[in-house]
């Protein structure tokens, strides 16, 4: 039954918003123009869009990470996978670049499953002991296929028929908008709550139908794919990559480092991650290299001691703080569709969400 | 509907499970009685897909379900609710609820389905908005049962209900299943309360170290003088 009022109206899918949409549209706008309106400088303009495509890897990791809780130390192995996949049609194909990062990105998520479809039964710290495995295995064979990947002398992409470093940025803002729209889906959807209950309990998530197996493989193969298209996205940025650079168990640690700095589970965490990582990386670390493994391990400690859900948590508390209450569920990053409840008595909705305690029956 | 033949179930070298055999029929309800460690859990996980059988054959609606993983049960028709009742403490309530209709064939009755543990548990329409986590033991219980309804299921297995509930709520968790009896749904129930669980039940079977030892209507059991020595102190 639709009334002419509602078919009026722009229909919008189950787990989008119009609060969200227009967020997510102006900052795109604002984003957009902003190398025009403001004049960034050059360097400070490359940097935005490195950034932009750490913001997209870092919240492709926290699908995994985040949503079902998978935490992988080897995440480089796509990046690198992607990043070398890519660079070779480059070198010998005429394919557009755009079609080059998508292959890689392909080829990324099918390795991914490659290990991930027997690894993924393991869960917790188990799961991430193997991930740390792949990632160190792969980069080792990446090293020493001298025919693929150049050896540890690299390889240089041509300069000039891909696109110039000052369009990089908006390459860049154009992938972590796909990844934003991705992750708030994947997020927000009936796959999402399924995610989060494999996350929180296999075994429950099983015996209501919840296939752990198969939402588990979609899940790193999408991650992987993603992370791929970066390392090809990478590649192209900075027009020589070697495989000690892009498998490195350094860049491993940077997804991680990026969702877990930010908060993980969430979505703007980890875009809030990829800002601080690379500040990091690019005016601290530039000036005291020795500083490296030190700061960020200060960091990760920092974080998990005081607030697990890292910046976003921050966030949360300053504006509780304010009294800008989150939904119950959003600290777990649930999905709140309280609307669709069959004639929910409208005095109870703020009832069930405040007196939380009010003892047994 | 359901029945268990000659199963056996291996924990490494341990075997939980001799031999154990059942059968639940239509719009019967039927308890599994025993000590700890008897191996009523372990059955059900067997039934449920969770633990993987040696030998045996487990058959619902006259298939066998012996190899189909877990995630297969919702869809056929199967619902636990498990001991502990393992919901999801940071999903609220109506999340957890809506993971109960997860399966294909429950999705589409979803907003009935919702109806329908309203109406049985009024108290969590009122709560639809809280977090599971932050319930009370007896009112995560009601989401558990809930949320077991929420597929729609035509066999109910219900894991030791009245574990860790005060009597008061030990009392309604039964009272609801022997509603949702009278309704007509079949229901297996395991639990240790054997008193309780052979007087809402039609028949019992009681097992010791992995296999049934006794079985029956439940009110030879429960009048059984072996019984009521060993687990009722009579």
């Amino acid at each position: 039954m639709t009334t002419t009022a509602q078919s009026r109206r722009v229909r919008l899918p189950g787990w989008l918003s119009m609060r969200a949409l227009i967020i997510f549209v102006v900052a795109l706008v604002l984003l957009y123009l902003a190398p025009t309106v403001l004049g960034l400088g050059d360097y400070l303009h490359n940097i935005a869009g490195l950034t932009f495509m750490f913001m997209a890897a870092g919240l492709a990791w926290n699908w995994l990470g985040g949503y079902v809780g998978q935490i992988s130390f080897g995440h480089a192995a796509m990046f690198g996978t992607g990043g070398f996949v890519a660079a070779r049609l480059t070198i010998s194909s005429g394919l557009p670049f755009w079609a080059t990062w998508l292959i890689g990105g392909v080829v990324a998520g099918l390795y991914a499953l490659l290990w991930g479809h027997p690894t993924l039964r393991l869960r917790g710290p188990y799961f991430s002991i193997a991930t740390i495995g792949v990632g160190e295995a792969t980069r080792l064979v990446a090293t020493y296929w001298t025919d693929f990947t150049g050896g540890s002398s690299g390889l240089s992409l041509p300069i000039g028929n891909g696109p110039t470093k000052f369009q990089m940025y908006w390459y860049g803002l154009y992938l972590l908008a796909a990844v934003v729209v991705i992750s708030y889906w994947l997020r927000r959807s009936r796959i999402g709550l399924g995610l989060l209950a494999i996350k929180e309990d296999v075994e429950a998530a099983s015996d209501v139908g919840v296939n752990p197996t198969f939402y588990q493989d979609v899940v790193l193969f999408l991650s992987g794919t993603v992370v791929g298209v970066c390392g090809g996205f990478y590649a192209s940025y900075q027009a020589f990559i070697d495989p000690l650079d892009m498998f490195s168990f350094e860049r491993s640690i940077s997804f991680v480092l990026i969702g877990v700095i930010g908060g993980i589970g969430t979505i703007l965490g980890p875009a809030m991650g990829a800002v601080v990582y690379i500040v990091i990386q690019e005016f601290l670390l530039a000036s005291y290299p020795q500083l490296y493994l030190g700061l960020y391990g200060l960091l990760l400690i920092f974080v998990i001691l005081f607030e697990p859900l890292g910046l976003s948590g921050l966030l949360m508390r300053v504006g509780r703080r304010f009294g800008i209450r989150p939904s119950p569920s959003a600290a777990a990053g649930g999905m709140s569709s309280a609307a669709a409840v069959p004639d929910q008595p409208t005095a109870s909705v703020g009832a069930g969400s405040t007196d939380t305690k009010d003892g047994p029956r | 509907m359901l029945e268990v033949r000659d199963l056996d179930v291996f924990y490494g070298d341990a075997q939980a499970l001799h031999g154990m055999a059942l059968r639940v029929d239509e719009g019967e309800v039927v308890t599994l009685v025993g000590a700890n460690g008897a191996g009523k859990t372990t059955t059900l996980r067997a039934i449920s897909g969770l633990q993987k059988v040696a030998r045996g054959d487990i058959t619902f609606e006259g298939k066998s379900i012996v190899g189909r993983p877990g995630h297969t049960r919702s869809e056929l028709g199967i619902s636990l609710v498990p001991e502990g009742r393992e919901l999801w403490p940071s999903l609220t309530v109506l999340e957890n609820l809506e993971l109960g209709c997860y399966a294909k064939s429950a999705r589409k009755h979803r907003d009935e389905s919702l109806e329908r543990v309203f109406d049985l548990f009024p108290r969590l329409h009122e709560r639809t908005k809280q977090l599971a986590g932050s319930m009370s033991g007896g009112e995560q219980q009601m989401v558990a049962i809930a949320r077991g309804l929420m597929s729609r299921p035509r066999l109910l297995m219900f894991d030791e209900p009245s574990l860790g509930l005060a009597p008061v709520i030990v009392t309604q968790v039964f009272a609801i299943i022997r509603r949702l009896a009278r309704e007509g749904l079949t229901i297996l129930l395991v639990e240790q309360n054997l008193k309780k669980a052979l007087e809402v039940a039609d028949r019992g079977y009681v097992v010791e170290t992995g296999s049934i030892t006794m079985a029956g209507p439940a009110r030879e059991l429960l009048s059984n003088e072996g019984i009521r020595a060993a687990y009722l102190g009579l």
